[in-house]
């Protein structure tokens, strides 16, 4: 008996043990003022859950620059790897109790996050924090729509982000081609590309190459041939969610990608962000397709570059049969539906996102604004008179070509499997055609397994 | 020590007798020697039940379900649904193939050349202590940072690999770009990282060795190849044996190296088994399947290093 006892025992010691790991730590209601704004003698206080890339960036920066005007509300952000922060975002929002006032989303992460229920529609739901003044309208469709699951606006767009193409254009002129524009076709640009390849100090050595970009096993690097997908007409999937990539139109655009790896320099293969970025800084490569808020850093901060401000040109990518490409990239900020301080976090994404704001953030944090105001206007700084330009004639093609990742749940999910067929077409390891076939049939499945008619 | 008593002072025999109206006696429990041992057992195996045993069994318990992504929760119970998804996943099969390379030609490399150096550095020759203490840095340098470092050096454009074979009109060479090539890397680094622990492991065992068996053998007339193949190696085997396992333990555990280096890249050429896991669950979000595939990977593990403990006790007991 004795025995049966002390077996009762450790049991019950470690049902406690488990239970308290897994306790749900009470659970407490957003208060009906929404936290308030905090005085100064009782400030509030909110975290924010962002990306490690510009995580310092924003509280050195952007919270004292915020403080300013609303110095009674205490901002805290935390930088996450990007890899890990799809899925402690989702953790954190399914979690009983808000650890974090605001979340921040990658471009393709909206559908999982809103499908967990812990996003509050910051159109409805926040009406009685809302300014007055904030303008929804004179946010870019484009972009806002990257904040949008299902009906309901759970992110406002804080850091918009573009595909873009880069040149030098000191290479463009050593190699007497034509700078590009919004109406160079993909052919135009291989004819271009060939020259673009040369030797600038005479050598007898080539040390610059037409193309720098992602080329290695990322979820990113299919983003290059996605756009000449979007950009001759082409789609991941239709209306309805079914493959229709497993064509010619599919098999051409990543024909692109794998052609482009001829022009690049040396090790290209293994090019992820870092790699051509700095090879284009140096003046390395001729042209860069990646992300538009690298243009400070790359054409105006000379502490990161060689390149002047007037030898780094920004357009579109090249144009397919309907257009030129770019790709969305935005990231988007929600509010948690159990944030005990929603009226002051919803404060802080007003202000980041007002019109005052955007000025702010696109002079002093090189980050591209949303509103169409901002674009149109007077830029806050001269520099970025050419890259509004770019970055309005990318929203117009992002817009019309339909130009992002799938918009689901699985969306990472799918994005794994073109990187991983990207890459074997890129490494030889199968034709651009075997590829495409294999991706299609693996998103088929993935698809066909979480329920969607395939 | 065979007893905990429960009560703080001992009740002596000369005390009030039960009905006599004095207060009443605390009963004595005796807990004897194996309660004795569980009791003081009771913490560690607590701990060691939540930070070990409830992972592994909330993994199970995800590859037998539909991991709702809306609650970040296990769902309905779907059987071996998720087992039978990654046995008919090639890109599981093709990680499990390439973890099976990468472990058959890297762990023979870094144990032939943990000893080889081991012995080198057994015999006495100036500056061999620098040479041994210059073997414990890469041990010391974080994985992630160890492939991240190979990787500038091993960069065709920009990495000194390249710009030194080039001085002898070799290369460019596509280290981590061609898919071969790309597992020959990561079987560089990982040596480089890893041997000189051989090393240590070896160094330890060669200078525990008995010298009165040596001494016969000289007086025996045995050349020094025989001493190695009769005497040496033959009383090293434990030695040779556990570093094996140990080794193994750690090389199966192959991610970090792999996720810095190549990212499983080119294709799935250096795509071990982890990293695909890791994938699939942390990126793809798809826990029920990473789950199954883990679960799968745990049960081959314990099988081959069931294995590897039993042929590690018979070469001890054959020699």
């Amino acid at each position: 008996m004795r025995r049966y006892l002390r077996l009762a025992a450790a049991a019950a010691v470690f049902s406690l043990t488990v239970t308290a790991c897994g306790s749900s730590g009470g659970d407490d209601a957003p208060a009906a003022d929404g936290g308030g704004l905090g005085t100064a003698q009782n400030p509030v206080s909110i975290r924010v859950l962002a990306n490690d890339a510009f995580a310092k960036q924003w509280q050195d920066q952007l919270v004292p620059e915020f403080n300013k005007k609303y110095p009674n509300i205490k901002v805290t952000v935390d930088g996450v790897p990007y890899n890990d922060q799809l899925a402690k975002s989702m953790l954190e929002l399914t979690s009983p109790t808000a650890t974090y006032d605001i979340v921040l989303g990658d471009d393709p992460w909206m559908p999982q996050l809103a499908k967990t229920g812990g996003l509050v529609d910051l159109k409805t739901d926040l009406t009685k924090f809302a300014d007055a003044n904030y303008d929804w309208d004179d946010i870019n469709s484009a972009a806002l729509a990257a904040g949008e699951w299902d009906g309901h606006q759970y992110g406002v767009p804080v850091r918009s982000n573009l595909l873009l193409m880069f040149y030098n254009r000191s290479l463009y002129k050593k190699a007497k081609v034509d700078e590009p524009t919004t109406a160079t076709t993909w052919d135009q640009y291989f004819k271009d590309a060939a020259k673009l390849v040369q030797d600038t100090d005479g050598d007898g050595k080539t040390d610059a190459w037409a193309v720098g970009t992602y080329f290695t096993k990322d979820p990113l690097t299919p983003t290059i041939w996605q756009t000449a997908l979007n950009s001759n007409g082409g789609k991941l999937l239709d209306e309805n969610l079914k493959v229709q990539f497993d064509n010619e139109t599919g098999v051409k655009a990543l024909q692109t990608q794998v052609d482009m790896l001829k022009y690049a320099p040396p090790g290209a293969a293994t090019y992820q962000f870092n790699e051509p970025l700095e090879a284009f800084r140096q003046g390395k490569v001729a042209t860069m397709f990646m992300w538009g808020s690298v243009y400070k850093g790359t054409a105006i901060d000379t502490t990161t570059t060689t390149l002047k401000e007037d030898e780094v040109g920004i357009t579109t990518l090249p144009a397919g049969s309907t257009g030129p490409g770019a790709h969305r990239g935005i990231w988007t900020a929600g509010v948690a539906k159990k944030s005990t301080h929603q009226a002051a976090a919803w404060t802080f994404l007003q202000w980041t996102t007002s019109k005052e704001g955007e000025q702010w953030v696109g002079a002093n944090l090189g980050t591209f604004p949303a509103r169409n105001s901002t674009l149109n206007g007077t830029p806050p700084a001269p520099w970025l008179k050419p890259v509004y330009t770019a970055i309005s004639a990318g929203y117009d093609a992002i817009a019309k070509g339909e130009m992002w990742r799938p918009r689901l749940p699985e969306s990472d999910a799918v994005q794994q499997i073109l990187a991983l067929q990207t890459s074997r077409a890129i490494s030889g390891q199968a034709t651009a055609q075997e590829a495409v076939h294999q991706a299609a049939t693996d998103i088929s499945a993935l698809l066909k397994s979480k329920g969607y008619q395939q | 020590m065979s007893a905990v008593r429960t009560s703080s002072s001992r009740v002596g025999a000369s005390g009030p007798t039960r009905g006599s109206g004095g207060p009443p006696r605390a009963r004595k429990v005796r807990l004897g020697e194996p309660g004795t041992a569980w009791l003081f057992l009771t913490p560690a195996i607590v701990l060691l039940a939540g930070m070990l045993l409830y992972p592994i069994i909330y993994t199970v318990w995800v590859s037998f379900s539909d991991f709702d992504l809306s609650t970040f929760q296990p769902g309905d119970w779907i059987g071996l649904k998720n087992y039978e998804a990654v046995i008919h996943d090639p890109g599981f099969l093709q990680s499990l193939k390439v973890t099976g390379i990468y472990l058959v030609i890297a762990l023979p490399v870094q144990l032939i050349l943990g000893f080889a150096i081991a012995f080198l550095l057994n015999v006495e020759w100036r500056g061999r202590g620098v040479l041994r203490a210059l073997f414990l840095i890469p041990m010391v340098v974080a994985p992630v940072v160890a492939g991240g470092v190979w990787r500038m050096l091993l960069d065709p454009l920009w990495g000194v690999v390249n710009y030194a074979l080039g001085l002898v009109g070799i290369g460019p060479i596509e280290w981590i770009g061609d898919p071969t090539l790309a597992m020959v890397s990561l079987i560089l680094i990982d040596s480089w990282r890893w041997t000189p622990f051989i090393v240590l492991v070896a160094s330890a065992g060669i200078m525990a060795l008995p010298s009165d068996v040596y001494e016969a053998a000289r007086s025996d007339g045995a050349s020094r190849w025989q001493t190695l193949r009769h005497v040496t190696l033959p009383l090293l085997v434990p030695v040779i044996a556990a570093a094996f396992v140990v080794r193994w333990l750690g090389a199966v555990k192959m991610f970090d190296i792999a996720l810095a280096a190549t990212k499983g890249g080119p294709g799935q050429a250096t795509d071990v088994v982890n990293l695909y896991i890791y994938e699939k669950g942390f990126r793809g979000l798809e826990f029920g399947s990473a789950s199954s595939m883990a679960t799968i990977v745990l049960i081959i593990t314990m099988i081959i290093t069931f294995f590897l403990f039993r042929l590690s006790r018979y070469l001890e007991n054959r020699w």
